[in-house]
């Protein structure tokens, strides 16, 4: 992932992926699945708790390798890159953990300055003045110095937000950025995903459950569920498109093609009312 | 609903297996050393926090074993009329078995448990994963400069320990039980040697245990279960583990190095 990358003018999708299949514990998280990721978009992904939205995040960064199918970001096949070739593609990807992951040995300034510090040379003046500046993006240069443990939920993961854009990546995953935010906190990090996709034209991929706050800063999305893409377009098309799938998903009813129960086997017989049957 | 029963493994070849990955591990962190050299702040900072933090406590425990050492040895001695050789035998005992033992066991008690919650933890809450993704090798970063660190620190500590144990042995001796000081220093300094007692006992059997418990403590924090219990677990088993290789190779070097 390079300045290259990014500036390509082409529509050729930034992330290709071909037939990703992956089984983990006995379970098909994704069964031969194809998903074309377009070029200075903010594209979001969504589905059903578990079916492996944070797992596909994984495989694009080469985090986790998949049993069968291949993934391309700019053109290169992830599985195929040596781990130098990984950590130089790595450089140039941002990734919001779900659960923030800030080191907890040190400041929110040392947090955000972490990645800066260890690629590159840059004099400390300019080190802090970038620091600064993605403090303030997220709201938070006034807790430049606090602990990761003195942050609330929230705030942690603007913290983690201004690490992941930091460098001004090409890519950037966002694992459930909205999780936790306040309305105003909320409100500021959807234009901030916006002005970093308009401005610098860097490819936004989030995994997200809120629809209203997607279909503010998303220009494609991508539904999955029981491992395959089950509905793509624009929010605005996949909430009007009336399958099953976003229906219910959309919907949010109990009863549908996307189960709410996680296999089990009969419930009255659990209860210890083996002669109760459905 | 029933509790999940605890499962039933083949305890040697689970032992075993945890040796050989333990050695491939190795393998790994030596390959990393290059690349920790970029880190070289990270090794110091590791250095201050299992070494001079340890401190404390081994001159401490250093001090106590010199004094009970010299405390039983001089009731021993005076039956037969030789309470001038205690100071010797502290000596000699302290640089060759106790210094380099009891230190390593102390270290991997102080700074072993410490290096593996503290990496266990970073497993648990995605710090490691973190750094993957932001291109930092985690390896180079966190394992090497604490495995360095702790290389480097035993046989320093070992040193404090074991000067701190002699000193022990001269306040209980010399100052309370009225040994004479020149006999005390004289019979020391004849006796003991450098190679066989300082460079062999003291320095290569501190080494070898620094490296060990080292190695164990990062091997374990790196391969806990992120969990709040595997944490703990792999925390009891750098201990166990460690002490039980210390011993071991105790006895090892010290039929080879005799």
């Amino acid at each position: 992932m390079t300045q290259a990358d990014r500036s390509q003018p082409d529509d050729s999708p930034l992330v290709r992926i071909r037939g990703l299949t992956t089984v983990l514990n006995g379970k098909t998280i994704f069964d031969a699945l194809d998903m074309d990721i377009p070029r200075g978009r903010v594209t979001a992904i969504m589905g059903p708790s578990g079916t492996g939205k944070t797992t596909l995040l994984k495989h694009i960064t080469g985090q986790m390798r998949a049993d069968a199918g291949e993934i391309l970001v700019g053109g290169r096949n992830v599985a195929g890159l040596s781990r130098d070739q990984l950590y130089k593609l790595r450089e140039g990807i941002g990734y919001l953990f779900q659960n923030s992951a800030l080191l907890t040995d040190f400041d929110v300034f040392e947090n955000v300055a972490f990645p800066l510090r260890q690629h590159t040379r840059l004099p400390e003046e300019l080190i802090r003045n970038l620091v600064l500046l993605k403090l303030q993006a997220v709201g938070l240069r006034g807790a430049a110095r606090l602990m990761p443990n003195e942050l609330s939920g929230g705030m942690a993961r603007r913290v983690a937000l201004a690490r992941a854009i930091v460098f001004d990546p090409g890519l950037i995953l966002y694992d459930e950025p909205f999780v936790g935010l306040d309305p105003v906190a909320l409100n500021q990090v959807l234009k901030l995903i916006r002005t970093l996709n308009q401005t610098l034209g860097i490819t936004s991929v989030l995994v997200a459950h809120e629809l209203e706050a997607v279909k503010q800063v998303a220009d494609h999305v991508f539904l999955i569920a029981n491992g395959k893409v089950v509905a793509q377009g624009s929010p605005e098309a996949i909430a009007a498109d009336g399958s099953p799938w976003t229906r219910q998903f959309f919907g949010g009813a109990a009863d549908g093609p996307v189960p709410f129960q996680y296999p089990a086997g009969d419930y009255a017989q659990a209860l210890g009312f083996p002669g109760v049957t459905k | 609903m029933t509790a999940r029963k605890p499962q039933r493994r083949n305890m040697v070849g689970q032992v075993l297996a945890q040796i050989g990955s333990c050695g491939l591990f190795l393998l790994t962190l030596l390959a990393a050393v290059p690349r920790s050299m970029r880190h070289f702040r990270e090794t110091t900072r590791q250095l201050w926090f299992v070494g001079a933090m340890s401190l404390t406590i081994i001159m401490t425990c250093g001090l106590f074993v010199g004094m009970v050492l010299m405390l039983q040895l001089y009731h021993v001695l005076s039956i037969f009329g030789g309470t001038s050789a205690s100071g010797m035998v502290v000596a000699l005992a302290v640089y060759r078995e106790l210094g380099p033992v009891v230190t390593a066991l102390l270290f991997a008690g102080r700074a072993g448990t410490s290096i593996t919650a503290e990496i266990g933890l970073m497993r648990a809450t995605d710090q490691i994963d973190a750094m993957e993704m932001m291109a930092v090798d985690p390896v180079a970063y966190v394992a090497t400069p604490r495995f360095l660190a702790g290389l480097i620190a035993m046989p320093l500590l070992c040193c404090v320990f074991c000067a701190m144990a002699v000193f022990g042995g001269h306040l209980v001796g010399v100052t309370w039980l009225g040994i004479d000081n020149g006999t005390f220093w004289s019979n020391m300094t004849a006796v003991v040697d450098v190679r066989t007692d300082i460079v062999n006992g003291v320095l290569l059997k501190s080494l070898a245990f620094g490296a060990v418990v080292s190695l164990i403590a990062v091997f374990q924090g790196f391969t806990t279960p992120p969990t709040s219990e595997g944490v703990a677990y792999a925390t009891t088993r750098t201990v166990v583990a460690s002490s039980i290789a210390i011993l071991a190779l105790d006895f090892v070097l010290t039929a080879f190095l005799m």
